[in-house]
């Protein structure tokens, strides 16, 4: 919707508010209008964790995304948007409420004002807590993000042996597709594939360690693996196999004994 | 990039066999407080398939291998499916395979 601006003047009768003779679509002469004082926008104030720098446009997003889901209890950005650059492919966002939010309309609608793809996930601090329990990627997306309020929380992980097996699945698709894959999507899993390494072996998650470990594990140069111009491509396979199998044979015999 | 037919149609067999995979161990977890974030790795398997059913011709009708494809899938799912029953794997639901198979195959303009 089309909004005009302006300022009321004094006239001798009556005071006024002047339009423009060229004005959009919509407000022809005899169209009926609203008139409402405009108030000065709050600005919103986020709370950054871990993170150096934004680019400035991307702070204006963030006004305005935060300000469209401002009344969830606590609203926060992770994920590649907050990544140097614009080579993300959506916004993650995590709303906590202890209400049902439809994540997948807010999704929708968001999408309506800024033409993005956005992943939302809508849960409450105990499901939050859980996730951070059980799940290496709820970690690693909670070592950097911005949000409304800050997150303060103690937790041990608790492994879940089946839920580690549908992570690793995650990671599956760059044995078979190395040549088809981007960069951008190698990346995702091999950092999938690392947080779950991490993770069993109950070492704390974040991006810098999750980096830090492709890089001696898998023998890749992260730019490289960004780029999609991997050097050495049997040397980075031969080891992103091997601690693939390594992993699954860890959770299947976490399955058979008994964990869950 | 891959413009061989055979090898095509075995990478757009191992994605949406993955996909599939993944839908039924997503329901096996059985906590709705994951399912959520599932739902978007279930779509970058179903996404990596779509960008390769593009490229196998005829693109808006069924594929003449549409039969062998459906057989492969299920095997494939099956056999994944059945190493992790072996292993103690609870509440997994072979009769899906079959089921999700047909969904994905047909959203797919494959069948």
């Amino acid at each position: 919707m089309v909004i005009l601006t302006g300022k009321i003047s004094k006239g001798t009768l009556m005071d006024q508010i002047y339009v423009p003779k060229e004005r959009p679509l919509g407000f022809e002469l005899g169209t009926p209008v609203v008139i409402k004082p405009l108030a000065e926008e709050e600005e919103i104030k986020f709370v950054y964790y871990n993170i150096d720098r934004l680019e400035s446009v991307k702070i204006i997003m963030m006004q305005k995304i935060f300000s469209e889901l401002n009344f969830a209890d606590n609203v926060i950005i992770t994920g590649s948007f907050l990544e140097n650059g614009f080579q993300f492919n959506d916004i993650d966002i995590i709303l906590i409420d202890n209400k049902q939010i439809d994540a997948k309309k807010l999704e929708r609608h968001l999408n309506r004002i800024f033409d993005l793809e956005f992943h939302i996930i809508s849960l409450n601090y105990n499901a939050l807590l859980k996730g951070l329990q059980t799940d290496p990627l709820y970690q690693a997306m909670l070592s950097r993000y911005v949000a409304k309020k800050k997150l303060i929380f103690r937790y041990k992980n608790k492994i879940n042996y089946k839920i580690l097996d549908l992570h690793l699945l995650k990671s599956r698709p760059l044995i078979e597709n190395f040549d088809y894959l981007t960069g951008n999507q190698k990346y995702g899993m091999a950092r999938n594939l690392i947080s779950i390494f991490l993770f069993l072996d109950n070492k704390k998650i974040s991006n810098e360690v999750i980096d830090y470990n492709i890089k001696k594990l898998l023998k890749e140069d992260l730019i490289s693996l960004k780029q999609n111009v991997i050097i050495n491509k049997n040397l980075f396979l031969k080891e992103y196999n091997s601690l693939y199998e390594n992993l699954f044979k860890k959770i299947l015999e976490g399955i058979k004994n008994g964990s869950q | 990039m891959v413009h061989n037919r055979k090898k095509l149609i075995d990478l757009f067999i191992g994605n949406i066999s993955n996909a599939i995979l993944h839908r039924i161990l997503e329901k096996a977890v059985e906590d709705e407080i994951i399912r959520n974030y599932y739902d978007k790795e279930f779509l970058n398997s179903l996404e990596i398939a779509k960008r390769y059913r593009e490229k196998i011709n005829p693109i808006n009708n069924a594929l003449k291998e549409a039969s062998e494809i459906k057989d492969t899938v299920i095997k494939k799912v099956t056999n994944e499916l059945k190493i992790r029953i072996s292993k103690g794997y609870k509440n997994i639901d072979l009769g899906l395979v079959e089921f999700f198979t047909n969904q994905i195959l047909n959203e797919l303009k494959v069948n």
